[in-house]
C-alpha cells in the first residue's frame, strides 16, 4: 500500500468515526465503537480534533496536494467562470 | 488501429462499444477471465430474493450479439501483464498481444477482511454470476445466514435472504446501516423496517472467526456465537488495478488508477474506466472510487471514444445514488451531514416530510428530503432522502442541481408537477430548500 493510499485510509477511518460520534448524538443514534489500541487512538483522539482545528482552506489544500486524478486537468464546475477556483 | 480492453463489465463493454461507434474499422478485443460479459451484478440479489425469475434476464445481450458487432471477446482469458514500452500484453495461452490502446477495466474486489476461516465452503462474495448461479441452489438449504458489513449489495442481500425465507444476522462494525455514507436520520425506517421484520441486527460488532469442518456452520463474533451456514461478505469495494501497478501506471490515493478527463492514465496509450480507476467528486474535488455501474459504463464510452481516435471529456461526478432497502428507498446526492462533517466542509441543512403523491390518492407514501447547502454561495452541495418511491428521479434532478450550480433560494421557488397520482400539491424538495433558506 502507498503512503498516500495509507494516509486516506487511516485519515478517513478516524474522521468518519470521529463524524459519526456527532452525527449520533444529534440524531439519538447508536454511536461508533470505542477506539481500540494505540494507533486507533492516535488517529481518532488525535489526528481527527486537530483536523477540525484547521481552517478549511488549509484542509482543502492538503487534501489537494495528494498524488491522483483531481491533478490531471479535469474541468472546474460549470457554474465556476473559468480561471476561478 | 487495434485497441485490446482488460475486462468485461460495464465498463469494458462500453469502451468497445463506444470505440466502435467512434470508429467501426477499429480492432477491438476484449479479455476477460470469466465465463460471460456484461451483465448487472447487481441484480443478482433480486435474483437471489425471486423478484426476478432468472439469472439469464441480468444479461445485456448475447455472445452471438457482439461477435455480431465486431467486438471480439475472449472469455475466460487471464492477461498476466502489460509493458507499456513496447505496447504489449502476456495472454495465458496466447502468449504477446500487440495493442495501439489499451483500456483497463478489470474492474474492483471485495475489501475481504482478514478473518480466520475464510476458506470454509458457505462463505459468499456476491459478484460472479456464475457462481451466483450455484450459490442460488446453496440457498435453498440454508436456515441461517449472517451478512457480514453493510455494502450496497449487502443491504440487498438481506431482504433477498428475507424473501427466501432464511434468518438473517447482519453484523456491522459500523454504529448504522452504511454508516460511512447513509446519515442516522435517513436510515432510520430502514432498521426498523428490518428489526420488525426478524433481522438480527449487530451495529458495532464484529466477525472474528468462521467456523465449520469444510463448510461454514457458525461465526464467532464480538457478542457471541451465531449459526449459519452462509456468510454473505458484503465490505468495500476496492481497484482491482494490480495489472496497472506492476506495469507502473500511476495510481491514486484511493488505489485507482489515475485518469485525466479523457480516462487516460499516466500512459498516453492507456486508458481506464470503472472501478479500477478514480474519478474526482464534483464538490470537493477529491478523487472517488467504487461508484455504481452507470457510472461505469459511461467512463467506459469516454475511454472508448478517446482511445479511437475521438475526443469527449468527462465531468467529475456528483454521484446520485439509490436503492431500495426493504420496504424503502433510500437516495442521495453528493454529501450527506455525516460525510460532510467528516471532511470538515461547511454546510447548513434543510430538512422536510412530504409525501410522493396527493394525500387522498391510493397508494400515497412518506417521503423525507434532507439538503446541504454551502453557506457562503448556497449552492446545493448534497441531499439524502428516504421514501416509499420517488427517490431515483429526485436524486438524478438533484445531481444536475449540485453540478450546474443552481442555489437552494431557485430550489426553494421551484415549480413542480402536480397530479394526484403521481405528484403531491407541495413538493418536499422545495419544502427541504425553504427549511434550507430560512437558516440562512
Amino acid at each position: 500500500m502507498s503512503f498516500f493510499r495509507w494516509l486516506r485510509s487511516n485519515s478517513e477511518h478516524a474522521l468518519l468515526s470521529d463524524a459519526q460520534r456527532r452525527m449520533a448524538a444529534r440524531y439519538g443514534a447508536n454511536p461508533p465503537a470505542r477506539p481500540h489500541g494505540l494507533k486507533d487512538r492516535w488517529w481518532r483522539q488525535v489526528f481527527a480534533p486537530v483536523y477540525r482545528f484547521l481552517p478549511w482552506g488549509l484542509r482543502r489544500s492538503t487534501m489537494q496536494a495528494m498524488p491522483g486524478s483531481h491533478r490531471m486537468g479535469w474541468p472546474k464546475p460549470e457554474y465556476l467562470p473559468p480561471g476561478d477556483h | 488501429m487495434k485497441i485490446v480492453v482488460i475486462g468485461g463489465g460495464a465498463a469494458g463493454l462500453g469502451v468497445a462499444g463506444a470505440a466502435k461507434g467512434q470508429d467501426p474499422s477499429v480492432q477491438t478485443v476484449v479479455y476477460t477471465e470469466y465465463e460471460d460479459v456484461a451483465y448487472s451484478p447487481c441484480g443478482i440479489p433480486f435474483v437471489h430474493g425471486k423478484e426476478i425469475e432468472s439469472f439469464e434476464k441480468l444479461f445485456l445481450a448475447t455472445k452471438e450479439q457482439y461477435v455480431a458487432q465486431g467486438i471480439d471477446v475472449h472469455y475466460e482469458t487471464t492477461v498476466e501483464s502489460i509493458d507499456t514500452r513496447s505496447r504489449t500484453i502476456k495472454v495465458s495461452g496466447e502468449g504477446e498481444v500487440r495493442y495501439d490502446k489499451l483500456v483497463l477495466a478489470t474492474g474492483w474486489n471485495y475489501d475481504t477482511p482478514d478473518i480466520p476461516g475464510a476458506e470454509l465452503g458457505g462463505i459468499y462474495h456476491v459478484k460472479n454470476i456464475r457462481a451466483a448461479m450455484e450459490w442460488d441452489r446453496y440457498l435453498d438449504s440454508v436456515e441461517s445466514a449472517v451478512v457480514v458489513e453493510s455494502g450496497p449489495i449487502a443491504m440487498e442481500m438481506v431482504s433477498a435472504l428475507q424473501h427466501r425465507g432464511i434468518k438473517v444476522t447482519l453484523i456491522d462494525p459500523g454504529p448504522w446501516p452504511m454508516a460511512e455514507v447513509i446519515d442516522p436520520d435517513i436510515v432510520e425506517p430502514v432498521r426498523k423496517d428490518w428489526a420488525d421484520s426478524g433481522v438480527t441486527l449487530k451495529f458495532g460488532e464484529r466477525v472474528t472467526a468462521f467456523r465449520g469442518k469444510d463448510t461454514l456452520t457458525h461465526v464467532s463474533t464480538t457478542f457471541g456465537d451465531v449459526e449459519a451456514q452462509l456468510a454473505v461478505i458484503g465490505s468495500h469495494k476496492v481497484a482491482n488495478s494490480a495489472l496497472a501497478k506492476a506495469a507502473g501506471i500511476k495510481l491514486g490515493s484511493t488505489g485507482g488508477i489515475a485518469v485525466d478527463p479523457h480516462m487516460r492514465s499516466s500512459d498516453p496509450n492507456v486508458f481506464a474506466a470503472g472501478d479500477c480507476a478514480e474519478i474526482p467528486h464534483g464538490v470537493s474535488n477529491v478523487p472517488l472510487q467504487g461508484l455504481s455501474g452507470s457510472h461505469a459504463y459511461a467512463q467506459g464510452k469516454t475511454a472508448g471514444i478517446n482511445a479511437a481516435g475521438g475526443s469527449r471529456v468527462h465531468n467529475p461526478v456528483y454521484v446520485p445514488w439509490g436503492m431500495l432497502a426493504g420496504q424503502w428507498m433510500i437516495g442521495g446526492v453528493s454529501f450527506g451531514e455525516t460525510l460532510a462533517t467528516a471532511l470538515g466542509l461547511p454546510f447548513v441543512t434543510g430538512v422536510a416530510d412530504g409525501i410522493t403523491r396527493a394525500r387522498y390518492y391510493p397508494g400515497v407514501k412518506p417521503i423525507k428530503v434532507k439538503l446541504l447547502a454551502d453557506p457562503s454561495s448556497r449552492r446545493l452541495i448534497g441531499a439524502q432522502m428516504v421514501g416509499g418511491e420517488g427517490i431515483k428521479e429526485r436524486a438524478d434532478f438533484l445531481g444536475i442541481v449540485a453540478r450546474t450550480g443552481v442555489t437552494v433560494d431557485t430550489l426553494a421557488t421551484m415549480e413542480n408537477v402536480y397530479s394526484p397520482a403521481i405528484g403531491a400539491l407541495n413538493e418536499p424538495i422545495a419544502m427541504a430548500a425553504q427549511a434550507l433558506v430560512a437558516k440562512l
